[in-house]
C-alpha cells in the first residue's frame, strides 16, 4: 500500500515532531528517574518503543481512515478476544493479569483496544444520521465499549478502564446527545459509583480513593504516592532542582517514577517552567487534534479525530492532575511520556490516526 | 454541498470540547503554580525532611586519671552492629535474619526499639562486636542496608571490680533518667553516668556530641554525609584515689564483705575507697545482660550497695574516740583521769558489763582507749550526758551526709532525747546514755567514721570527703576543712592513746615495722547478745568488726586516715586491723609486726628510724615531738 506523495506532502509535521518532542523528554526523564536504581537501561527500550511506535504510525497513516473506520466492527472482534484472552493466559505481574509476555517484551492488550474502541465509536455515531440522540441511541454501542471496558477493568486495570468513558461520552455529545440525556447519565453513574463502591470495587481500590480524600490516614500506605507525588512537584519550585537533581526522585521516594508518575519527576527537576513547557506541547497536540476535527472533509473524520482527541485529553489531564495530587491515584500512564512499550506505541498510532484524517482533508 | 452543512451543527458542538479540555487543562496548570510557586518553600522543605536525618556522633568521655596520672576510666573504640529503624515493615524479618547472622539476643533489641526516641535513629543490636561479626555484616551491606556497622567510644576501666563503686559506672539514659532535670535535653540512646563519680560528675565529664547531618533514602540508607560538625570531647579529671593503695586494700579485704574508706586527713581527698563484694563495671558499658543485673541484684552479698556511703552499723567501741574527744574539750575528764574498771559498772538499777569480766583495773585515759576499756567510757558518758554526746556527734558529722561527691549518700542515726521524743513519743532514760557511750544507739555510715579519724590526725579540722581534684585542668572541692575548735592538747591525747592501742593494744594486727600507726578497734553488734549466744556459730549473727586508724606521711606517700569495715568480722582487733596492717605494709613496703602478722624474715629492716616515730600530721601543729608517754598499766 504506497503512500501517495502528495499525502506525505500534507502530513502535519509540525504536530508529528512535537510529539516526538514530547516523547524525548520523556526518555530523558526517564534517564534521571532511573539512574540509580537497577532500572537503568530501561531509556534504551523505551527508545526501540518509540521506533516501533514510528512503524506503527505510518501503517497508521498510510491507511485511508474511511476503511479503518468502516472496518471497526471487524477490529473490535480480535481486541475483545485478546483482552478474554491476557484475563485468562496472561501470568500474574504485580497482582494483575494486563500483559502478555512474548519472547521478554510485554504486550499489554488493553493499549490497542483503546484504540479499537475508538475507531468503533467513531463508526457507530459517524453512521448515526439522526440530529439528536437520546439515551435509547447510546445503548448498543454504550453496552459494545462497556463490555471492553469490563473485560479491561477485571484484569484490573480501572485507570484505562476509565478513559474509554470520557470519550464515549465525548463523540456521544458531538453526535447531539440531548442535555435531558446528559443529566440521566450523571445520575445513572452516581447510582453505578456507589454500588460499585459497595460491591465490586476491591480493596486497594477503595483505599485509593479514600486515600486521596485524606492522605494522611495512612501516609506510610496507600496515601503515600499521593503525598510523595506532591512533595516532588511542590519542592520543584519555580526552576526546579536541576536535571538529575531531584531529591524525592533520586533517593526513591517516589514510586512509578518512571511510569506513571513520570510527570512528578520532570516537575521536580524543571520545576514550574518545565511543566508549563510540556503542557505547552501538549496543549499544541490536542489543539492540533480538535483542528483536524474541524477541518475534517466527512463525518467519519471529524467523529474519529475527535475521539482520538479526547482520549488522548483525557489521559493527559487525568494522570497530569494525578502527579498534583487532584484526582485519585489510578494505573494510567502519560501518553509519548511514561515508559512502557505499548504505550508509546498506542500513543503515537492515536497520534497517527490524527495525521491520517488531516492529510486527507482534501482528497477524495 | 450538504455534507458541509452538516458539519456546521458538529463545529458548534466540538467547540465546546474543545473549550472544556483547555479549561481543564488550564485549570491544571494553575494547580501547579500554586504548588509549585506559591508553596514551593513549604515542599521544599518537606522534600528535605524526607531526605535528611540528624544523626549525633557521641562524644567520648573525659577520662579519669588517679592523682598520679594513672588511668581510672578511658576510652576504646568499639564496633557495635545497629539496626536503623526508620522503617519497622520488616523489622521482625530483619532481626530474624540478624539472630542467625550473629548470637543476639531479639527481645532485648525488641525493647530497646519499644523505648520512647526520635523517629530515625539506630538501635544497637550487639555492642562491642567481634571482628567476625563486623565482616558478617559487612559483607551484607547490599542485600540488607539496614543493619550496619559503627564505631562508638566504650568506656573501659582498667581497675574493674577494685574501683566500682567510686568511680561508678556508664550506661544508656533510662526512661526514667530523661524525665529528671539533671539529664535534660540529652537524647535517648545517649550514655550517661549511671553510678558514682560518673553519674555525679556526669554533665561536665560528657563533652559535646558531634552532629551528622546525613541524606537517607527512601529506605532509611545512608546515601551521603551533608555536614559534619565534630563532637568535642569530654575534658580529663583527675581523681584524688591512689591506685596502689587502692589495690593494697582491695588485697587486703579479699574474700571479706565491708567497706574501706582512706581519706587524706589534711584535705579529706578519698585515697582508697573499697565497697566488697564488688561487680566489674565494664559490664555496664556494653549495656548490661539482664541476666547479670538480675543476679547482681538477687544477690545476698548486694554487691551494687554503695557500702561506705549506704552501709550504716552501730559504730561499737570506735565511738570510744569520740567519747574521749567530747570529755576532754569538756573538762570532764582530764588525760591523767583514771576510773576503775572490775569488769562491770551498776549503774540506774543496771548491769553493764565490760567486755572483760575480770576487769581492766585502774586505769587512765590512754591504757582505756588502748585496752578499749567499756567501764571507763560508761564513766565517762554519764558525766558527760546526753546532751554534750549528741552535740559532738551531730559536730563531727554523725546523722549527717558527709557531703561526698557521690550519689545516694545515707545519713545514718543518732539516738538522743529530742530524736527519741520526734520519732518514738517517749523520754529519754539515762541507762540509755550508758549504751551511747559506746557506740550503741547509733548508726554510722563507714564515711562518717574515717572523717572521725581523720579529726583526729588532721588535729581537730572535719572534712568534707571528696573525690574529684580538677576537672580540665580547673581544681575543683577546694574548701577548707572546718576546724571544730578543738585545743590541740585534747587531740594529741586521744591521738597518742590510738598510737599507744596499735602498738600494745587491741589494735596490734595494725602495727608496722617503721611507721607509727594509730587506731581503734570496734565491734557492731547485729543481734542482741542473748541471740549471739544461742547461736554462736551462724555467720549471719556475728558482729562487724571496725578499724578506724591514721599513719603518717612517709616516703612522698600522703598521710591517711581511715575507716574499715568488715562484715560478720567479730572484733575489730581480729579482723579489721589486720586488714589495714596488711595494706599499709604493702604500700610502704614495710614488714607488718603484729602478733599473728607474719612478715618474710628476710624483709625486716633495722630497728625503726627516729625519724619516723614522731607523728607530725599537721603543719601548724608545735613542733614538740609527741613523746608517747604512756602511763605505768594498772595493777
Amino acid at each position: 500500500m504506497a503512500i501517495d506523495r502528495r499525502l506525505l506532502h500534507n502530513i502535519d509535521w509540525s504536530m508529528l515532531l512535537t510529539s516526538l518532542l514530547i516523547a524525548g523528554i520523556g526518555v530523558a526523564t526517564i534517564v534521571s528517574a532511573t539512574m540509580n536504581s537497577r532500572y537503568s537501561g530501561n531509556y534504551v527500550k523505551q527508545l526501540y518503543a518509540i521506533g516501533l511506535g514510528l512503524v506503527a504510525l505510518l501503517l497508521t497513516v498510510s491507511i485511508d481512515y474511511r476503511r479503518l473506520v468502516d472496518r471497526a466492527h471487524l477490529l473490535y472482534v480480535p481486541a475483545m478476544a485478546a483482552l478474554v484472552a491476557v484475563l485468562l493466559f496472561a501470568p500474574r505481574i504485580a497482582g494483575t493479569k494486563r500483559w502478555f509476555v512474548i519472547a521478554g517484551f510485554q504486550i499489554q492488550p488493553s493499549e490497542f483496544a483503546k484504540l479499537v474502541a475508538v475507531l468503533f465509536v467513531a463508526k457507530v455515531f459517524a453512521e448515526s444520521k439522526k440530529d439528536s440522540l437520546g439515551l435509547r441511541d447510546l445503548l448498543w454501542p454504550g453496552v459494545a465499549v462497556g463490555l471492553m471496558a469490563v473485560l479491561i477493568a477485571a484484569e484490573p486495570d480501572l485507570g484505562t478502564a476509565f478513559t474509554l468513558v470520557p470519550m464515549f461520552l465525548a463523540v456521544a455529545f458531538l453526535a447531539g446527545l440531548r442535555m435531558k440525556a446528559i443529566l440521566a447519565l450523571a445520575a445513572g453513574g452516581l447510582v453505578v459509583g456507589a454500588l460499585s463502591w459497595t460491591f465490586a470495587l476491591k480493596d486497594y481500590q477503595k483505599q485509593r480513593i479514600t486515600s486521596f480524600i485524606d492522605p494522611g490516614a495512612d501516609p506510610r500506605g496507600a496515601g503515600y504516592q499521593k503525598i510523595q507525588s506532591e512533595i516532588a512537584v511542590g519542592s520543584g519550585g519555580l526552576a526546579g532542582k536541576g536535571y538529575q537533581k531531584g531529591t524525592q526522585s533520586q533517593l526513591g521516594y517516589l514510586p512509578a517514577r518512571w511510569t506513571d508518575f513520570i510527570f512528578s519527576v520532570l516537575a521536580e527537576e524543571n520545576g514550574f517552567l518545565g511543566v508549563v513547557v510540556v503542557l505547552g506541547l501538549y496543549m499544541f497536540v490536542l489543539w492540533r487534534s480538535f483542528e483536524t476535527a474541524g477541518m475534517a472533509r466527512d463525518r467519519v473524520g471529524v467523529f474519529l479525530a475527535t475521539a482520538v482527541a479526547s482520549l488522548l485529553a483525557f489521559q493527559v489531564v487525568y494522570n497530569v492532575a494525578m502527579v498534583a495530587g487532584l484526582v485519585p491515584v489510578k494505573g494510567l500512564p502519560l501518553p509519548l511520556m511514561s515508559y512502557g512499550g505499548s504505550s508509546v506505541l498506542s500513543s503515537l498510532m492515536a497520534v497517527g490516526l490524527i495525521l491520517n484524517v488531516r492529510m486527507r482533508r482534501f482528497v477524495n | 454541498m450538504r455534507l458541509y452543512e452538516d458539519l456546521r451543527g458538529l463545529q458548534r458542538r466540538l467547540t465546546i470540547i474543545q473549550a472544556v479540555v483547555i479549561g481543564a487543562m488550564v485549570l491544571v496548570t494553575g494547580y501547579f503554580w500554586h504548588l509549585q510557586v506559591l508553596r514551593g518553600r513549604y515542599y521544599r522543605e518537606l522534600a528535605e525532611n524526607n531526605r535528611l536525618r540528624t544523626v549525633p556522633i557521641p562524644a567520648p568521655r573525659g577520662p579519669l586519671f588517679d592523682r598520679s596520672g594513672r588511668i581510672l576510666a578511658e576510652n576504646r573504640s568499639s564496633f557495635n552492629v545497629v539496626l536503623t529503624t526508620e522503617h519497622l515493615r520488616h523489622r521482625d524479618e530483619s532481626l530474624r535474619h540478624l539472630r542467625q547472622l550473629l548470637d543476639i539476643d531479639v527481645e532485648a533489641v525488641q525493647q530497646r526499639l519499644n523505648t520512647k526516641g526520635p523517629k530515625f535513629r539506630s538501635v544497637v543490636v550487639k555492642a562491642d562486636a567481634s571482628e567476625g561479626d563486623v565482616a558478617t555484616v559487612e559483607a551484607r551491606r547490599l542485600e540488607r542496608p539496614e543493619m550496619s556497622v559503627e564505631v562508638v567510644p566504650l568506656r573501659s576501666y582498667p581497675l574493674a571490680e577494685a574501683a566500682a563503686h567510686s568511680l561508678g559506672h556508664v550506661g544508656e539514659i533510662t526512661d526514667r533518667q530523661m524525665e529528671h532535670a539533671a539529664f535534660e535535653g540529652i537524647e535517648a540512646g545517649t550514655v550517661v553516668g549511671q553510678a558514682g563519680l560518673e553519674l555525679e560528675y556526669n554533665r561536665q565529664l560528657m563533652g559535646r556530641d558531634g552532629v551528622r547531618r546525613i541524606v537517607v533514602n527512601s529506605r532509611g540508607v545512608e546515601v551521603a554525609e551533608a555536614e559534619r560538625e565534630a563532637p568535642v570531647d569530654g575534658p580529663s579529671a583527675q581523681v584524688s584515689l591512689d591506685i596502689e593503695l587502692q589495690q593494697a586494700f582491695e588485697e587486703a579485704m579479699a574474700g571479706e564483705a565491708g567497706s574501706v574508706v582512706v581519706l587524706e586527713p589534711e584535705t579529706g581527698e578519698v585515697l582508697a575507697y573499697l565497697s566488697n563484694p564488688a561487680y566489674d563495671p565494664n559490664a555496664f558499658s556494653l549495656g548490661i545482660e539482664p541476666e547479670l543485673w538480675a543476679h547482681l541484684n538477687k544477690d545476698p552479698e548486694k554487691p551494687l550497695i554503695n557500702r561506705p556511703i549506704q552501709g550504716t552499723y552501730p559504730p561499737g567501741s570506735t565511738f570510744k574516740i569520740l567519747n574521749a574527744l567530747a570529755a576532754l574539750q569538756e573538762n570532764v575528764i582530764a588525760r591523767n583521769t583514771r576510773f576503775h574498771c572490775p569488769g562491770y559498772l551498776a549503774v540506774y538499777g543496771t548491769v553493764f558489763r565490760c567486755h572483760k569480766e575480770e576487769g581492766h583495773g585502774t586505769l587512765n585515759l590512754e591504757r582505756a582507749i588502748a585496752l578499749s576499756c567499756n567501764v571507763y567510757f560508761y564513766n565517762v558518758g554519764i558525766r558527760l550526758e546526753i546532751e554534750r554526746l549528741s552535740r559532738y556527734a551531730k559536730m563531727m558529722g554523725f546523722a549527717a551526709k558527709s557531703g561526698v561527691d557521690l550519689p545516694h549518700e545515707v545519713s545514718g542515726l543518732f539516738q538522743d532525747p529530742e530524736w527519741k521524743q520526734r520519732a518514738l513519743k517517749t523520754r529519754w532514760y539515762p541507762s540509755e546514755t550508758v549504751s551511747v557511750s559506746i557506740g550503741q544507739a547509733m548508726s554510722v555510715t563507714p564515711m562518717q567514721m574515717a572523717r572521725v579519724a581523720a579529726v583526729v590526725a588532721n588535729g581537730g579540722r572535719l572534712v568534707r570527703p571528696h573525690f574529684m581534684r580538677k576537672i580540665g585542668g580547673q581544681p575543683v572541692n577546694t574548701e577548707h576543712p572546718k576546724d571544730l575548735g578543738f585545743k590541740p592538747s585534747v587531740v594529741d591525747a586521744v591521738r597518742e592513746a590510738m598510737l599507744t592501742a596499735v602498738r600494745e593494744g587491741t589494735g596490734q594486727r595494725a602495727k608496722l615495722l617503721g611507721l607509727a600507726v594509730g587506731g581503734k578497734t570496734g565491734s557492731a553488734q547485729v543481734v542482741t547478745s542473748a541471740r549471739l549466744a544461742s547461736d554462736k556459730k551462724a555467720r549471719k549473727n556475728q558482729p562487724h568488726g571496725w578499724f578506724i586508724f591514721f599513719a603518717p606521711a612517709r616516703g612522698g606517700k600522703p598521710a591517711v586516715a581511715g575507716a574499715v569495715l568488715v562484715e560478720h568480722g567479730v572484733a575489730g582487733g581480729q579482723s579489721a586491723a589486720p586488714v589495714v596492717g596488711r595494706a599499709l605494709a604493702r604500700y610502704h613496703g614495710v614488714p607488718a609486726i603484729g602478733p599473728g602478722m607474719t612478715p618474710p624474715p628476710d624483709t625486716i629492716p633495722s630497728p625503726p628510724q627516729p625519724e619516723a616515730v614522731p607523728v607530725a600530721f599537721v603543719p601548724d601543729d608545735p613542733p614538740t615531738p609527741a613523746a608517747p608517754s604512756p602511763a605505768p598499766p594498772p595493777p
